[in-house]
Protein backbone atom coordinates (compact mmCIF):
# COMPACT_ATOMS: atom_id res chain seq x y z
CA UNK A 1 0.00 0.00 0.00
CA UNK A 2 2.70 2.11 1.25
CA UNK A 3 4.67 1.52 -2.25
CA UNK A 4 1.81 2.13 -4.38
CA UNK A 5 1.12 5.49 -2.75
CA UNK A 6 5.39 6.16 -3.23
CA UNK A 7 4.87 4.94 -7.24
CA UNK A 8 1.65 7.48 -7.16
CA UNK A 9 3.03 10.71 -5.69
CA UNK A 10 6.46 10.32 -8.07
CA UNK A 11 4.48 9.65 -10.66
CA UNK A 12 2.23 13.15 -10.24
CA UNK A 13 5.29 15.17 -9.67
CA UNK A 14 7.05 13.70 -12.60
CA UNK A 15 3.41 14.89 -14.75
CA UNK A 16 3.75 18.01 -13.26
CA UNK A 17 7.46 19.01 -13.72
CA UNK A 18 9.03 16.95 -16.87
CA UNK A 19 7.64 19.30 -19.61
CA UNK A 20 8.54 22.35 -17.85
CA UNK A 21 12.31 20.61 -17.92
CA UNK A 22 11.62 20.25 -21.59
CA UNK A 23 10.66 23.42 -22.31
CA UNK A 24 13.80 24.77 -20.53
CA UNK A 25 15.92 22.71 -22.92
CA UNK A 26 14.06 23.30 -26.05
CA UNK A 27 12.27 19.86 -26.97
CA UNK A 28 8.63 20.44 -27.14
CA UNK A 29 8.10 16.85 -29.28
CA UNK A 30 8.33 15.11 -25.93
CA UNK A 31 5.45 17.39 -24.70
CA UNK A 32 3.09 16.45 -27.65
CA UNK A 33 4.05 12.75 -26.59
CA UNK A 34 2.61 13.80 -22.61
CA UNK A 35 -0.51 15.53 -24.22
CA UNK A 36 -1.74 11.72 -26.33
CA UNK A 37 -0.46 9.92 -23.26
CA UNK A 38 -2.92 11.89 -21.03
CA UNK A 39 -5.69 12.41 -23.46
CA UNK A 40 -5.47 8.32 -24.86
CA UNK A 41 -4.98 7.80 -20.83
CA UNK A 42 -8.12 9.24 -19.77
CA UNK A 43 -10.29 8.32 -22.80
CA UNK A 44 -8.86 4.18 -21.95
CA UNK A 45 -10.45 5.45 -18.37
CA UNK A 46 -14.02 6.53 -19.95
CA UNK A 47 -13.83 3.21 -22.30
CA UNK A 48 -12.74 1.19 -18.82
CA UNK A 49 -16.65 2.31 -17.53
CA UNK A 50 -18.26 0.13 -20.30
CA UNK A 51 -15.66 -2.51 -21.46
CA UNK A 52 -14.34 -3.24 -18.20
CA UNK A 53 -16.75 -3.30 -15.26
CA UNK A 54 -20.22 -3.25 -17.38
CA UNK A 55 -18.45 -5.96 -19.44
CA UNK A 56 -19.37 -4.86 -23.12
CA UNK A 57 -16.86 -4.06 -25.65
CA UNK A 58 -17.64 -0.84 -27.55
CA UNK A 59 -16.02 -0.20 -30.87
CA UNK A 60 -17.69 3.15 -31.66
CA UNK A 61 -16.55 5.65 -28.44
CA UNK A 62 -14.88 7.99 -31.52
CA UNK A 63 -18.54 8.71 -32.38
CA UNK A 64 -18.69 10.66 -28.75
CA UNK A 65 -15.55 12.04 -29.67
CA UNK A 66 -16.43 13.44 -32.63
CA UNK A 67 -19.91 14.70 -30.57
CA UNK A 68 -17.32 16.46 -28.29
CA UNK A 69 -15.18 18.08 -30.38
CA UNK A 70 -18.27 19.55 -32.68
CA UNK A 71 -20.47 21.21 -30.66
CA UNK A 72 -17.27 23.09 -29.00
CA UNK A 73 -16.35 24.18 -32.34
CA UNK A 74 -19.75 25.40 -33.35
CA UNK A 75 -20.26 27.13 -29.68
CA UNK A 76 -16.54 28.93 -30.08
CA UNK A 77 -17.26 29.85 -33.97
CA UNK A 78 -21.00 30.81 -33.98
CA UNK A 79 -21.41 32.08 -30.25
CA UNK A 80 -17.86 32.83 -29.10
CA UNK A 81 -18.40 30.65 -26.30
CA UNK A 82 -15.21 29.48 -24.47
CA UNK A 83 -14.39 25.94 -24.77
CA UNK A 84 -14.45 25.02 -21.13
CA UNK A 85 -17.88 26.17 -21.10
CA UNK A 86 -18.74 24.27 -24.31
CA UNK A 87 -17.73 21.37 -22.88
CA UNK A 88 -19.94 20.69 -20.22
CA UNK A 89 -22.57 21.69 -23.26
CA UNK A 90 -20.74 19.05 -25.15
CA UNK A 91 -20.40 16.25 -22.79
CA UNK A 92 -24.02 16.68 -22.41
CA UNK A 93 -25.01 16.74 -25.93
CA UNK A 94 -22.93 13.21 -26.30
CA UNK A 95 -24.67 11.76 -23.15
CA UNK A 96 -27.82 12.51 -24.56
CA UNK A 97 -27.04 11.38 -28.06
CA UNK A 98 -25.30 7.90 -26.92
CA UNK A 99 -28.62 7.46 -24.48
CA UNK A 100 -30.72 7.78 -27.59
CA UNK A 101 -28.16 5.53 -29.99
CA UNK A 102 -27.59 2.85 -27.26
CA UNK A 103 -31.14 1.96 -25.57
CA UNK A 104 -31.87 -0.27 -28.34
CA UNK A 105 -28.71 -1.64 -28.51
CA UNK A 106 -28.59 -2.79 -25.05
CA UNK A 107 -31.40 -5.38 -25.85
CA UNK A 108 -27.74 -7.28 -27.63
CA UNK A 109 -24.78 -8.45 -25.68
CA UNK A 110 -21.76 -9.77 -25.89
CA UNK A 111 -20.21 -9.91 -29.89
CA UNK A 112 -23.99 -8.76 -30.89
CA UNK A 113 -23.44 -5.45 -28.96
CA UNK A 114 -19.71 -4.62 -29.77
CA UNK A 115 -20.70 -5.17 -33.94
CA UNK A 116 -23.78 -2.75 -33.36
CA UNK A 117 -21.32 0.20 -32.06
CA UNK A 118 -19.55 -0.76 -35.39
CA UNK A 119 -22.50 0.30 -36.84
CA UNK A 120 -23.46 2.76 -35.24
CA UNK A 121 -19.94 4.17 -35.93
CA UNK A 122 -20.25 3.42 -39.71
CA UNK A 123 -23.66 5.07 -39.81
CA UNK A 124 -22.00 8.28 -38.13
CA UNK A 125 -19.01 8.16 -41.18
CA UNK A 126 -21.41 9.74 -43.64
CA UNK A 127 -23.18 11.86 -41.96
CA UNK A 128 -20.35 13.72 -40.62
CA UNK A 129 -18.89 14.06 -44.57
CA UNK A 130 -22.11 15.17 -46.21
CA UNK A 131 -23.94 17.14 -43.42
CA UNK A 132 -23.87 20.73 -44.52
CA UNK A 133 -24.62 22.34 -40.88
CA UNK A 134 -21.09 21.25 -39.72
CA UNK A 135 -19.75 22.08 -42.87
CA UNK A 136 -19.38 18.27 -44.28
CA UNK A 137 -15.98 16.57 -45.25
CA UNK A 138 -14.47 20.43 -45.13
CA UNK A 139 -14.09 20.00 -41.80
CA UNK A 140 -14.50 23.22 -39.54
CA UNK A 141 -11.53 25.36 -38.29
CA UNK A 142 -11.16 27.11 -35.10
CA UNK A 143 -10.17 30.56 -35.34
CA UNK A 144 -6.89 31.33 -34.11
CA UNK A 145 -7.03 34.40 -31.39
CA UNK A 146 -3.09 35.94 -31.69
CA UNK A 147 -0.79 37.88 -29.46
CA UNK A 148 -2.78 36.83 -26.47
CA UNK A 149 -2.13 37.17 -22.93
CA UNK A 150 -1.16 33.96 -20.77
CA UNK A 151 -4.62 34.29 -18.80
CA UNK A 152 -6.91 34.15 -22.06
CA UNK A 153 -5.14 31.79 -23.52
CA UNK A 154 -5.57 29.70 -20.70
CA UNK A 155 -9.13 30.90 -21.30
CA UNK A 156 -10.12 30.52 -24.71
CA UNK A 157 -7.91 27.11 -24.57
CA UNK A 158 -6.05 28.51 -27.44
CA UNK A 159 -2.22 27.91 -27.10
CA UNK A 160 0.23 29.44 -29.74
CA UNK A 161 3.78 29.75 -30.29
CA UNK A 162 6.72 28.24 -28.09
CA UNK A 163 4.34 27.34 -25.27
CA UNK A 164 1.41 25.69 -27.57
CA UNK A 165 2.62 22.24 -26.42
CA UNK A 166 3.17 22.52 -23.05
CA UNK A 167 -0.24 24.78 -22.60
CA UNK A 168 -2.26 22.08 -23.95
CA UNK A 169 -0.11 19.69 -22.01
CA UNK A 170 -1.47 21.04 -18.84
CA UNK A 171 -4.65 20.83 -20.00
CA UNK A 172 -4.69 17.43 -20.84
CA UNK A 173 -3.36 16.87 -17.16
CA UNK A 174 -5.90 18.63 -15.73
CA UNK A 175 -9.01 16.80 -17.65
CA UNK A 176 -6.95 13.31 -17.02
CA UNK A 177 -7.26 13.81 -13.14
CA UNK A 178 -10.77 15.13 -13.24
CA UNK A 179 -11.96 12.15 -15.60
CA UNK A 180 -9.95 9.95 -13.25
CA UNK A 181 -11.42 11.49 -10.07
CA UNK A 182 -14.92 11.13 -11.50
CA UNK A 183 -14.31 7.36 -12.96
CA UNK A 184 -13.15 6.62 -9.33
CA UNK A 185 -16.11 8.10 -7.46
CA UNK A 186 -18.05 6.19 -9.66
CA UNK A 187 -16.52 2.41 -8.99
CA UNK A 188 -17.03 2.87 -5.69
CA UNK A 189 -20.45 4.05 -5.85
CA UNK A 190 -23.88 1.95 -6.33
CA UNK A 191 -23.27 2.03 -9.98
CA UNK A 192 -19.85 0.42 -9.78
CA UNK A 193 -21.40 -2.57 -8.33
CA UNK A 194 -24.36 -2.71 -10.78
CA UNK A 195 -21.70 -2.35 -13.67
CA UNK A 196 -20.27 -5.47 -12.65
CA UNK A 197 -23.08 -7.65 -11.49
CA UNK A 198 -24.14 -7.17 -15.18
CA UNK A 199 -20.36 -8.31 -16.28
CA UNK A 200 -20.28 -11.17 -14.86
CA UNK A 201 -24.19 -12.61 -14.96
CA UNK A 202 -26.92 -10.41 -16.50
CA UNK A 203 -29.05 -12.79 -15.69
CA UNK A 204 -28.42 -12.70 -12.06
CA UNK A 205 -27.83 -9.09 -11.37
CA UNK A 206 -31.59 -8.96 -13.21
CA UNK A 207 -32.62 -10.97 -10.62
CA UNK A 208 -31.56 -8.82 -7.66
CA UNK A 209 -33.41 -6.30 -9.17
CA UNK A 210 -30.95 -4.31 -11.50
CA UNK A 211 -32.43 -3.26 -14.69
CA UNK A 212 -29.41 -4.23 -17.24
CA UNK A 213 -30.77 -2.20 -19.91
CA UNK A 214 -30.94 1.21 -17.90
CA UNK A 215 -27.48 0.43 -16.35
CA UNK A 216 -25.52 -0.53 -19.45
CA UNK A 217 -27.06 2.66 -21.26
CA UNK A 218 -25.41 4.84 -18.03
CA UNK A 219 -22.43 2.88 -17.74
CA UNK A 220 -22.36 4.19 -21.90
CA UNK A 221 -23.10 7.42 -21.37
CA UNK A 222 -20.41 8.26 -18.78
CA UNK A 223 -18.11 6.54 -21.33
CA UNK A 224 -19.18 8.96 -24.18
CA UNK A 225 -19.14 11.91 -21.66
CA UNK A 226 -15.45 11.71 -21.24
CA UNK A 227 -14.59 11.09 -25.02
CA UNK A 228 -16.65 14.15 -25.67
CA UNK A 229 -14.39 16.18 -23.61
CA UNK A 230 -11.63 14.61 -25.33
CA UNK A 231 -13.08 15.39 -28.22
CA UNK A 232 -13.31 19.24 -27.04
CA UNK A 233 -9.28 19.24 -25.95
CA UNK A 234 -8.08 17.46 -29.40
CA UNK A 235 -10.57 19.86 -31.34
CA UNK A 236 -8.95 22.90 -29.50
CA UNK A 237 -5.37 21.83 -29.84
CA UNK A 238 -5.97 20.63 -34.02
CA UNK A 239 -7.38 23.97 -34.28
CA UNK A 240 -9.94 21.80 -36.85
CA UNK A 241 -12.73 19.70 -36.88
CA UNK A 242 -12.36 17.22 -39.81
CA UNK A 243 -15.30 14.40 -39.73
CA UNK A 244 -12.41 11.74 -41.07
CA UNK A 245 -10.11 13.08 -38.15
CA UNK A 246 -12.08 12.82 -35.09
CA UNK A 247 -14.10 9.77 -36.14
CA UNK A 248 -10.97 7.61 -36.55
CA UNK A 249 -11.15 4.50 -35.52
CA UNK A 250 -8.16 4.84 -33.85
CA UNK A 251 -9.88 7.10 -30.97
CA UNK A 252 -11.26 3.58 -29.81
CA UNK A 253 -8.61 1.11 -30.54
CA UNK A 254 -5.85 3.02 -29.16
CA UNK A 255 -7.43 3.81 -25.45
CA UNK A 256 -9.09 0.01 -25.97
CA UNK A 257 -5.56 -1.64 -26.47
CA UNK A 258 -4.00 0.70 -23.59
CA UNK A 259 -6.84 -0.44 -20.98
CA UNK A 260 -6.19 -3.87 -21.77
CA UNK A 261 -2.08 -3.87 -21.78
CA UNK A 262 -2.79 -1.92 -18.20
CA UNK A 263 -5.63 -4.14 -16.92
CA UNK A 264 -8.90 -4.36 -18.45
CA UNK A 265 -11.39 -3.58 -14.94
CA UNK A 266 -8.84 -1.80 -13.20
CA UNK A 267 -9.29 2.34 -12.34
CA UNK A 268 -5.51 2.93 -13.34
CA UNK A 269 -5.01 -0.08 -15.76
CA UNK A 270 -5.74 2.19 -18.79
CA UNK A 271 -2.97 4.71 -17.09
CA UNK A 272 -0.57 2.28 -17.41
CA UNK A 273 -0.79 1.25 -20.38
CA UNK A 274 -0.93 4.53 -22.63
CA UNK A 275 2.12 5.59 -20.73
CA UNK A 276 3.75 2.22 -22.02
CA UNK A 277 1.94 2.31 -25.53
CA UNK A 278 1.72 6.13 -26.44
CA UNK A 279 5.52 7.22 -26.81
CA UNK A 280 6.34 3.59 -28.16
CA UNK A 281 4.05 4.19 -31.08
CA UNK A 282 4.99 8.33 -31.15
CA UNK A 283 9.04 7.31 -30.84
CA UNK A 284 8.96 4.40 -33.16
CA UNK A 285 7.30 6.24 -35.82
CA UNK A 286 9.15 9.07 -35.87
CA UNK A 287 12.87 7.32 -35.73
CA UNK A 288 12.40 4.36 -37.42
CA UNK A 289 9.20 6.07 -39.62
CA UNK A 290 11.98 8.40 -41.40
CA UNK A 291 14.63 5.67 -41.78
CA UNK A 292 15.47 3.61 -44.75
CA UNK A 293 12.62 1.32 -43.11
CA UNK A 294 10.65 4.83 -43.43
CA UNK A 295 6.48 4.01 -45.20
CA UNK A 296 6.74 0.22 -43.98
CA UNK A 297 4.63 0.40 -40.92
CA UNK A 298 7.40 -0.75 -38.91
CA UNK A 299 6.51 0.89 -35.78
CA UNK A 300 2.71 -0.66 -36.12
CA UNK A 301 4.84 -4.11 -36.09
CA UNK A 302 6.24 -3.74 -33.37
CA UNK A 303 3.49 -2.06 -31.09
CA UNK A 304 1.10 -4.99 -32.55
CA UNK A 305 4.04 -7.21 -31.19
CA UNK A 306 3.86 -5.69 -27.58
CA UNK A 307 0.33 -6.52 -27.23
CA UNK A 308 0.36 -10.13 -28.81
CA UNK A 309 2.90 -10.61 -26.55
CA UNK A 310 0.96 -8.94 -23.13
CA UNK A 311 -2.20 -10.31 -24.23
CA UNK A 312 -0.74 -14.00 -24.41
CA UNK A 313 1.39 -13.79 -21.11
CA UNK A 314 -0.77 -11.51 -19.12
CA UNK A 315 -4.49 -11.15 -20.35
CA UNK A 316 -5.05 -10.02 -17.33
CA UNK A 317 -3.15 -7.12 -17.72
CA UNK A 318 0.22 -5.59 -16.22
CA UNK A 319 -1.35 -4.10 -12.96
CA UNK A 320 -2.86 -7.59 -12.20
CA UNK A 321 1.39 -8.85 -11.82
CA UNK A 322 1.99 -9.64 -8.26
CA UNK A 323 3.56 -6.26 -7.61
CA UNK A 324 2.56 -5.97 -3.93
CA UNK A 325 4.73 -9.22 -3.36
CA UNK A 326 7.65 -7.89 -5.66
CA UNK A 327 7.69 -4.61 -3.57
CA UNK A 328 7.22 -5.82 -0.31
CA UNK A 329 9.49 -4.70 2.63
CA UNK A 330 11.83 -7.38 3.79
CA UNK A 331 10.26 -8.34 7.74
CA UNK B 1 -57.02 -10.78 2.65
CA UNK B 2 -55.21 -11.81 -0.43
CA UNK B 3 -52.65 -14.20 -0.46
CA UNK B 4 -49.16 -12.94 -1.08
CA UNK B 5 -48.68 -14.76 -4.63
CA UNK B 6 -51.48 -16.06 -6.62
CA UNK B 7 -51.45 -17.52 -10.10
CA UNK B 8 -54.25 -17.91 -12.15
CA UNK B 9 -54.70 -20.32 -15.00
CA UNK B 10 -50.81 -19.44 -16.14
CA UNK B 11 -50.47 -21.37 -19.41
CA UNK B 12 -47.07 -20.86 -21.36
CA UNK B 13 -46.27 -22.15 -24.41
CA UNK B 14 -43.21 -22.51 -26.43
CA UNK B 15 -43.77 -22.82 -30.15
CA UNK B 16 -46.31 -26.08 -30.35
CA UNK B 17 -44.88 -27.51 -27.01
CA UNK B 18 -46.77 -26.34 -23.61
CA UNK B 19 -44.93 -26.13 -20.68
CA UNK B 20 -47.30 -25.09 -18.31
CA UNK B 21 -50.81 -25.54 -18.74
CA UNK B 22 -53.66 -23.74 -16.83
CA UNK B 23 -51.84 -23.59 -13.61
CA UNK B 24 -53.48 -22.17 -10.47
CA UNK B 25 -52.15 -21.72 -6.81
CA UNK B 26 -51.89 -19.05 -4.27
CA UNK B 27 -48.84 -18.87 -1.54
CA UNK B 28 -49.84 -16.73 1.66
CA UNK B 29 -47.69 -15.05 3.80
CA UNK B 30 -45.00 -16.92 5.89
CA UNK B 31 -45.85 -20.42 4.28
CA UNK B 32 -43.20 -22.86 2.77
CA UNK B 33 -44.29 -24.62 -0.36
CA UNK B 34 -42.76 -27.11 -2.12
CA UNK B 35 -43.12 -27.44 -5.70
CA UNK B 36 -42.22 -31.05 -7.16
CA UNK B 37 -42.66 -32.65 -10.35
CA UNK B 38 -40.71 -35.58 -12.53
CA UNK B 39 -38.23 -34.19 -14.93
CA UNK B 40 -39.60 -31.85 -17.87
CA UNK B 41 -43.18 -30.94 -16.05
CA UNK B 42 -42.71 -27.49 -16.10
CA UNK B 43 -41.33 -26.01 -12.42
CA UNK B 44 -38.60 -24.57 -14.29
CA UNK B 45 -40.45 -22.12 -16.70
CA UNK B 46 -43.08 -21.49 -13.69
CA UNK B 47 -40.28 -20.08 -11.67
CA UNK B 48 -39.11 -17.85 -14.82
CA UNK B 49 -42.71 -16.63 -15.41
CA UNK B 50 -43.66 -15.69 -11.97
CA UNK B 51 -40.02 -14.02 -11.74
CA UNK B 52 -40.42 -12.08 -15.27
CA UNK B 53 -37.70 -13.90 -16.98
CA UNK B 54 -40.71 -15.52 -19.60
CA UNK B 55 -44.05 -13.89 -19.66
CA UNK B 56 -47.27 -16.31 -20.08
CA UNK B 57 -49.31 -16.75 -23.08
CA UNK B 58 -52.40 -16.61 -21.04
CA UNK B 59 -53.54 -15.95 -17.23
CA UNK B 60 -52.45 -13.68 -14.91
CA UNK B 61 -49.88 -13.34 -11.47
CA UNK B 62 -50.33 -11.86 -9.05
CA UNK B 63 -48.60 -10.14 -6.02
CA UNK B 64 -49.82 -8.89 -2.90
CA UNK B 65 -52.82 -8.08 -5.16
CA UNK B 66 -50.46 -6.29 -8.03
CA UNK B 67 -50.52 -7.75 -11.32
CA UNK B 68 -46.48 -8.86 -12.32
CA UNK B 69 -47.65 -10.85 -15.36
CA UNK B 70 -45.50 -9.23 -17.84
CA UNK B 71 -43.09 -7.05 -15.28
CA UNK B 72 -39.43 -7.46 -16.04
CA UNK B 73 -37.23 -9.55 -13.54
CA UNK B 74 -35.81 -6.17 -12.16
CA UNK B 75 -39.43 -4.61 -11.35
CA UNK B 76 -40.64 -8.25 -10.26
CA UNK B 77 -37.50 -8.55 -7.42
CA UNK B 78 -38.67 -4.48 -6.46
CA UNK B 79 -41.80 -6.30 -5.22
CA UNK B 80 -40.69 -8.34 -3.14
CA UNK B 81 -39.93 -11.63 -5.18
CA UNK B 82 -36.17 -13.25 -4.97
CA UNK B 83 -35.11 -16.07 -6.31
CA UNK B 84 -32.12 -18.51 -6.74
CA UNK B 85 -31.20 -21.03 -9.70
CA UNK B 86 -30.99 -24.11 -10.47
CA UNK B 87 -27.75 -23.02 -12.37
CA UNK B 88 -25.80 -21.04 -10.00
CA UNK B 89 -25.53 -17.95 -11.28
CA UNK B 90 -22.96 -15.60 -8.67
CA UNK B 91 -20.78 -12.97 -9.94
CA UNK B 92 -17.60 -14.56 -10.11
CA UNK B 93 -15.33 -11.99 -10.70
CA UNK B 94 -16.72 -10.24 -7.41
CA UNK B 95 -16.16 -10.93 -4.00
CA UNK B 96 -18.29 -12.65 -1.27
CA UNK B 97 -19.04 -9.71 0.18
CA UNK B 98 -19.55 -7.31 -2.74
CA UNK B 99 -21.64 -10.15 -4.25
CA UNK B 100 -24.13 -9.78 -1.21
CA UNK B 101 -23.83 -5.71 -1.17
CA UNK B 102 -25.23 -5.90 -5.29
CA UNK B 103 -28.75 -7.44 -3.28
CA UNK B 104 -28.58 -5.01 -0.84
CA UNK B 105 -27.92 -2.10 -2.95
CA UNK B 106 -31.84 -2.31 -4.15
CA UNK B 107 -32.85 -0.83 -0.94
CA UNK B 108 -30.20 1.49 -0.68
CA UNK B 109 -28.35 4.12 -2.34
CA UNK B 110 -25.20 4.25 0.07
CA UNK B 111 -22.80 1.18 -0.28
CA UNK B 112 -21.86 1.65 3.14
CA UNK B 113 -25.04 0.93 4.38
CA UNK B 114 -25.54 -1.57 2.01
CA UNK B 115 -21.91 -3.49 3.13
CA UNK B 116 -23.11 -3.60 6.73
CA UNK B 117 -26.52 -5.29 5.90
CA UNK B 118 -24.31 -7.31 3.69
CA UNK B 119 -22.02 -8.26 6.41
CA UNK B 120 -25.20 -9.41 8.35
CA UNK B 121 -26.20 -11.52 6.13
CA UNK B 122 -23.33 -13.35 5.49
CA UNK B 123 -23.06 -13.86 8.94
CA UNK B 124 -26.67 -15.37 9.16
CA UNK B 125 -25.47 -17.66 6.09
CA UNK B 126 -22.67 -18.77 7.64
CA UNK B 127 -20.37 -17.10 5.09
CA UNK B 128 -18.75 -14.32 7.23
CA UNK B 129 -14.99 -16.23 6.95
CA UNK B 130 -14.98 -16.20 3.50
CA UNK B 131 -16.35 -12.76 3.00
CA UNK B 132 -12.76 -11.73 1.21
CA UNK B 133 -13.15 -14.62 -1.10
CA UNK B 134 -13.54 -14.49 -4.55
CA UNK B 135 -16.76 -16.13 -5.37
CA UNK B 136 -15.71 -18.11 -8.61
CA UNK B 137 -14.07 -19.93 -5.96
CA UNK B 138 -16.51 -21.04 -3.47
CA UNK B 139 -17.45 -24.67 -3.42
CA UNK B 140 -21.08 -25.54 -5.08
CA UNK B 141 -22.56 -25.64 -1.45
CA UNK B 142 -21.41 -22.23 -0.64
CA UNK B 143 -22.38 -20.46 -4.20
CA UNK B 144 -26.01 -21.79 -3.44
CA UNK B 145 -25.61 -20.51 0.08
CA UNK B 146 -24.36 -16.90 -1.41
CA UNK B 147 -27.20 -16.98 -3.70
CA UNK B 148 -29.77 -17.13 -0.99
CA UNK B 149 -27.98 -14.39 1.42
CA UNK B 150 -27.93 -12.29 -1.98
CA UNK B 151 -31.62 -12.41 -2.73
CA UNK B 152 -32.28 -11.98 0.88
CA UNK B 153 -30.58 -9.09 0.84
CA UNK B 154 -33.10 -7.62 -1.57
CA UNK B 155 -35.36 -8.09 0.95
CA UNK B 156 -37.65 -10.17 -0.75
CA UNK B 157 -41.65 -10.62 1.16
CA UNK B 158 -41.35 -14.26 -1.08
CA UNK B 159 -38.20 -16.36 -1.75
CA UNK B 160 -37.86 -18.96 -4.67
CA UNK B 161 -35.40 -21.56 -4.62
CA UNK B 162 -34.86 -23.85 -7.70
CA UNK B 163 -33.23 -26.68 -6.78
CA UNK B 164 -31.39 -25.12 -4.09
CA UNK B 165 -29.98 -28.50 -2.75
CA UNK B 166 -29.24 -30.59 -5.78
CA UNK B 167 -26.28 -31.31 -6.20
CA UNK B 168 -24.61 -31.33 -2.45
CA UNK B 169 -23.38 -34.02 -0.26
CA UNK B 170 -25.98 -35.16 2.34
CA UNK B 171 -24.27 -33.08 5.43
CA UNK B 172 -24.23 -29.65 2.67
CA UNK B 173 -27.83 -30.89 2.25
CA UNK B 174 -28.89 -30.97 5.89
CA UNK B 175 -27.14 -27.89 6.97
CA UNK B 176 -29.06 -26.50 3.21
CA UNK B 177 -32.51 -27.38 4.89
CA UNK B 178 -31.62 -25.46 8.46
CA UNK B 179 -30.67 -22.62 6.75
CA UNK B 180 -34.12 -22.22 4.74
CA UNK B 181 -36.12 -23.63 7.93
CA UNK B 182 -34.01 -20.22 9.57
CA UNK B 183 -35.14 -18.31 6.69
CA UNK B 184 -38.21 -18.74 7.35
CA UNK B 185 -38.66 -18.93 11.20
CA UNK B 186 -36.40 -16.02 11.96
CA UNK B 187 -36.58 -13.87 8.75
CA UNK B 188 -40.45 -14.44 8.34
CA UNK B 189 -39.88 -15.02 4.66
CA UNK B 190 -42.60 -16.84 2.51
CA UNK B 191 -40.60 -19.78 0.84
CA UNK B 192 -41.18 -21.72 -2.70
CA UNK B 193 -39.21 -24.42 -3.05
CA UNK B 194 -38.42 -26.84 -5.94
CA UNK B 195 -36.83 -29.82 -5.68
CA UNK B 196 -36.26 -32.94 -6.85
CA UNK B 197 -35.57 -34.25 -3.65
CA UNK B 198 -38.59 -36.11 -1.63
CA UNK B 199 -36.40 -36.57 1.44
CA UNK B 200 -35.72 -32.65 1.52
CA UNK B 201 -39.05 -31.55 0.62
CA UNK B 202 -41.91 -33.36 2.35
CA UNK B 203 -40.43 -32.57 5.50
CA UNK B 204 -39.50 -29.38 5.49
CA UNK B 205 -42.72 -27.89 2.92
CA UNK B 206 -46.05 -27.58 4.80
CA UNK B 207 -47.98 -27.83 1.21
CA UNK B 208 -46.68 -29.43 -1.86
CA UNK B 209 -47.88 -28.82 -5.59
CA UNK B 210 -47.12 -31.69 -7.86
CA UNK B 211 -46.95 -30.72 -11.40
CA UNK B 212 -46.88 -32.89 -14.14
CA UNK B 213 -46.62 -32.51 -17.91
CA UNK B 214 -46.88 -28.73 -17.30
CA UNK B 215 -50.23 -29.13 -15.20
CA UNK B 216 -51.29 -29.05 -11.50
CA UNK B 217 -51.30 -32.99 -10.78
CA UNK B 218 -52.46 -32.42 -6.72
CA UNK B 219 -51.95 -29.84 -3.93
CA UNK B 220 -52.22 -30.88 -0.22
CA UNK B 221 -50.06 -31.47 2.73
CA UNK B 222 -46.92 -33.76 2.18
CA UNK B 223 -48.34 -36.90 4.40
CA UNK B 224 -51.32 -36.77 1.96
CA UNK B 225 -48.66 -36.12 -1.01
CA UNK B 226 -46.85 -39.08 -0.48
CA UNK B 227 -49.91 -41.33 -0.57
CA UNK B 228 -51.38 -40.09 -3.73
CA UNK B 229 -52.23 -42.78 -6.09
CA UNK B 230 -51.62 -40.19 -8.90
CA UNK B 231 -48.38 -38.89 -7.42
CA UNK B 232 -47.23 -42.24 -7.42
CA UNK B 233 -47.57 -42.80 -10.61
CA UNK B 234 -46.49 -39.90 -12.11
CA UNK B 235 -43.41 -40.52 -10.16
CA UNK B 236 -43.05 -44.26 -10.66
CA UNK B 237 -45.19 -45.12 -13.95
CA UNK B 238 -48.50 -46.71 -14.43
CA UNK B 239 -46.82 -50.58 -14.83
CA UNK B 240 -44.57 -50.72 -11.80
CA UNK B 241 -46.39 -51.10 -8.93
CA UNK B 242 -48.21 -54.04 -10.48
CA UNK B 243 -44.92 -55.99 -11.05
CA UNK B 244 -43.79 -55.59 -7.56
Amino acid sequence: MAASRLALGAGLVLAVIYPILLQLGGYPFYQTIGFLVLLNAMLGIGWNVIGGWTGQFDFGPQVFFAVGAYVAALLFIHVGLSPWLGMPVAVLVAMLVCAVVTYPLTRLRGHYFAISTVAIWMIAQPIGATWEFINGSRGLFIPVETGQSTLRSIASLQFAGRTKALGYYYAALGLFLLALALVRLVERSKLGFYFRAIRDDQEGAEGIGIDSRLYKVIARCITAGVFAAGGVLYGFWALAVFPEQVLDLNWSTLPMMATVVGGIGRLWGPVLGAVILIPISQIMSTTLGTGPLAGRGIDLIVYGLIIILIAALRPTGLLSLPWSRWFRRPA
Amino acid sequence: MSPLLELRAVTKRFGGLIANKDVSFSIGTGEIVGLIGPNGAGKTTLFNCITGYMHPEDGQILLGGVDITNAHPARVCGHGIARTWQLVRTFGRMTVLENVICGALKRTNRVGEARARAMSLLEFSGLAAKAGMAAANLTLADKKRLEIARALATEPRMLLLDEAMSGLTPTETAEAVQLVRRIHSELGVALCVVEHVMEVVMPLSQRVIVLEYGQKLVEGPPQEIVRNEQVIKAYLGEHRRDRH
